[in-house]
């Protein structure tokens, strides 16, 4: 808790330009840690004679993710752009435990993410769409049972649920299952519950897939929140004017490859253009192949 | 094992917090077994009943007195509308009786030779002459029958009658007394049918009760997403697994149980309102305590192998279509070697036929109902299938890490 509350008063000195915490940090000799660390990730899926067949493809096996390395700190929000099928889920999938790297390492919060997994997860909150709460009991419910699954003890998932409830205005909806709700409603408690114990490090697979505008603001608005509080956003989009909004730092990924980093002025003044969406389509046409990979 | 005790009471709360679940998984199929049961005893013995209480229509030709005196005996009465008719009568309506018992609107014709007793009464050393009687019926009408089978009392004793006026006495023909004396215990005696049910119904309805509950704990959890969100946790992939068999363990067991009670209860209703006397095994099976916790051993070890094999092809499978494809042929293997062992002649089964998984437990329990069950068999029973079930649970947990059977990676 003690270094939540050092990020919280940190990140709310002063956020952006995104590089300037990390510097104000420094200078007040302040110790911050790469909260996500990714070496030189390479993930390589091994295809059944039958996705072979659907790939139209006689190679057994399939390159996802082609050596990325990318470092995600406290307080900031860090964006992974690409195109569909370009290795930004499986990136996330990896740094969240659910996949093991075929090359390279993944380190969160010091922890490695194949020797450490129990620890890592202990760390993070992963949210994406292909992730689901189930159906049949409540949000109440649900948050009580992760929470206990965190190891919480039944007070402190009560702070938890009070806190978030309010926030996300879940409470008119707590005791109803989960398979009545909105699809809103659904994100909203699944992001409460992903949340219960106060990750120190929050991983959102496209945040705002197939939800109106409303609860999609909602939810990039608690982002922001996170952020503010000291917590290591890292999401992945495909949506430019989300990303513009959101990110402190975009790592742009096409084919598996990290082909460009840094703030949004930074990568608009690598590329010489005027929006990212511009830069996206300059370094598509430039790494973009018909290779597919993911 | 914090965890697992965790997912085992969620799993629970969600059948057990569903009113509808309840009924549907626990008290429904218990009514069913019960009320189709019962309706078939109802069923069985009310046309039972009709068949013997139908008034049949007798035809019988150039009838002696002798004949119809045997025939009015208290002792021989039949629900019968007798019709005697004379050798004249007779070929004149021949073709049509015949027809009517064809059709079954009449159940008998029963024809004497001319001059039957003085054909009888003729006979006086081997080679001579004997009257015959033909008797008409249709074997696939009930009606017919059954009154054939009556009118064979009659006609037994009718011959009797005949012999005894022919030799002076029917003790000539005695040549010992034939005494049956039954040793058989009283239990087992009414419970031939239901030592031969139960275990295959116990084989057979505990896969059926874990097949139910397993399939959507696992297969159906990968498919909607939610599995996924518990290998986000922080516990230990062993534990989710602990969890999902143990609470599945818990339903399919009850279930099975609510299964296998409403049979034994229904079976001996069946045979009770179908008129039976108990003769033919439809009496209840009684167990000793020593038996009942072999029985209950044997029971849980075989839902944990069941939960262990339906968890392993569901956690292989993507989605709950396709694990229903893989557990249909493995249901199929569980009931022929549950039958298998419903026609045990008696003989006594080598030692390794207790260790088959299924095969054994089956083996065990029908040994049990009979009270003939070692210790040495019970034994291997159990560690027969324990053996097997801990090796799939170790592919299970196996799988649970395996990111292309959990993430289709």
């Amino acid at each position: 808790m003690k270094v939540h509350m050092n990020f919280q008063t940190s990140a709310s000195v002063s956020r952006a330009p995104p590089m300037q915490p990390l510097a104000v940090r420094c200078a007040l000799g302040m110790e911050v840690k790469k909260m996500i660390k990714i070496n030189n990730l390479v993930k390589v899926y091994k295809l059944s004679n039958k996705k072979m067949q659907e790939l139209k493809t006689k190679n057994p096996e399939k390159i996802a993710v082609k050596g990325i390395s990318l470092e995600a700190r406290p307080g900031e929000i860090y964006g992974l752009l690409g195109p569909n099928g370009a290795g930004k889920t499986t990136t996330l999938r990896c740094v969240a435990t659910l996949l093991k790297p075929t090359e390279g390492d993944i380190q969160v919060c010091g922890f490695d993410t194949v020797k450490e997994g129990e620890k890592v997860r202990d760390s993070i909150s992963f949210l994406t769409n292909e992730i689901k709460l189930d159906p049949n009991f409540t949000p109440d419910y649900m948050f009580t049972f992760f929470g206990r699954l965190h190891g919480m003890t039944d007070e402190q998932i009560e702070v938890r649920r009070n806190e978030l409830f309010e926030y996300f205005g879940i409470n008119a909806f707590k005791d109803k299952k989960i398979e009545e709700l909105s699809t809103g409603m659904k994100q909203k408690a699944a992001i409460a519950v992903s949340l219960v114990h106060d990750p120190k490090v929050v991983i959102f697979d496209e945040p705002t897939s197939g939800l109106d505008v409303i609860t999609a603001k909602s939810v990039t608005d608690y982002l922001k929140k996170l952020r503010e509080d000291g917590k290591v956003v890292i999401v992945s989009t495909h949506i430019m004017s989300e990303a513009e909004k959101l990110c402190d730092r975009i790592g742009v990924i096409i084919n598996g490859k990290k082909v460009c980093e840094g703030s949004l002025a930074e990568i608009l003044e690598s590329t010489g253009t005027d929006d990212l969406e511009d830069a996206f389509f300059k370094l598509y046409s430039e790494h973009g192949t018909d290779e597919a990979t993911a | 094992m914090k965890g697992a005790s965790i997912i085992i009471r969620k799993e629970l709360k969600r059948v057990f917090g569903d009113k509808k679940l309840i009924f549907s998984m626990f008290i429904l199929p218990a009514i069913l077994v019960i009320g189709i049961y019962s309706l078939m005893g109802v069923m069985i013995g009310s046309m039972q009943s009709d068949i013997e209480e139908h008034i049949a229509k007798v035809y019988v030709v150039n009838a002696t007195e002798d004949l119809k005196t045997v025939i009015n005996r208290d002792d021989m009465k039949m629900p019968a509308e007798i019709n005697y008719l004379t050798a004249s009568d007779y070929a004149s309506q021949e073709q049509g009786l015949k027809e009517l018992v064809l059709l079954g609107d009449a159940e008998l014709i029963v024809v004497l030779d001319e001059d039957f007793e003085g054909k009888v009464n003729a006979y006086s050393k081997a080679g001579d002459a004997i009257p015959n009687m033909n008797i008409f019926f249709n074997p696939s009408e009930n009606y017919s029958q059954q009154a054939y089978g009556n009118f064979s009392r009659i006609l037994a004793a009718y011959k009797d009658y005949l012999l005894g006026n022919r030799l002076g006495g029917l003790d000539v023909l005695t040549v010992f007394n034939e005494v049956d004396q039954e040793i058989v215990k009283e239990e087992k005696k009414n419970s031939q049918f239901i030592s031969m049910m139960l275990p295959y119904l116990i084989t057979m309805m505990l896969f059926a009760g874990a097949m139910g509950v397993g399939v959507d704990a696992i297969a159906g959890e990968k498919e909607r997403g939610t599995m996924s969100s518990m290998l986000l946790t922080p516990i230990k992939r062993n534990e989710i697994v602990v969890g999902k068999l143990v609470s599945m363990a818990i339903l399919s067991g009850l279930s099975s149980l609510v299964y296998s009670v409403a049979m034994i209860i229904a079976m001996p209703m069946m045979g009770k309102m179908s008129g039976d006397n108990g003769s033919s095994g439809f009496g209840g099976v009684s167990f000793s305590v020593v038996q009942i916790v072999e029985l209950l051993a044997i029971m849980l070890v075989l839902v944990f192998l069941y939960v262990s094999i339906i968890s392993l092809l569901a956690v292989l499978a993507k989605d709950v279509k396709t694990a229903s494809t893989y557990i249909s042929p493995i249901y199929i293997v569980v009931i022929v070697a549950a039958m298998l062992t419903m026609f045990n002649s008696g003989k006594t089964h080598p030692i390794y036929h207790y260790m088959i998984p299924v095969y054994g437990n089956a083996l065990a329990i029908g040994d049990l109902c009979g009270n003939e069950l070692s210790s040495i068999n019970f034994l291997a029973c159990l560690s027969g299938s324990f053996v097997v079930a801990v090796i799939l649970i170790a592919a299970i947990t196996k799988a649970f890490n395996s990111e292309k059977i959990m993430f289709n990676a």
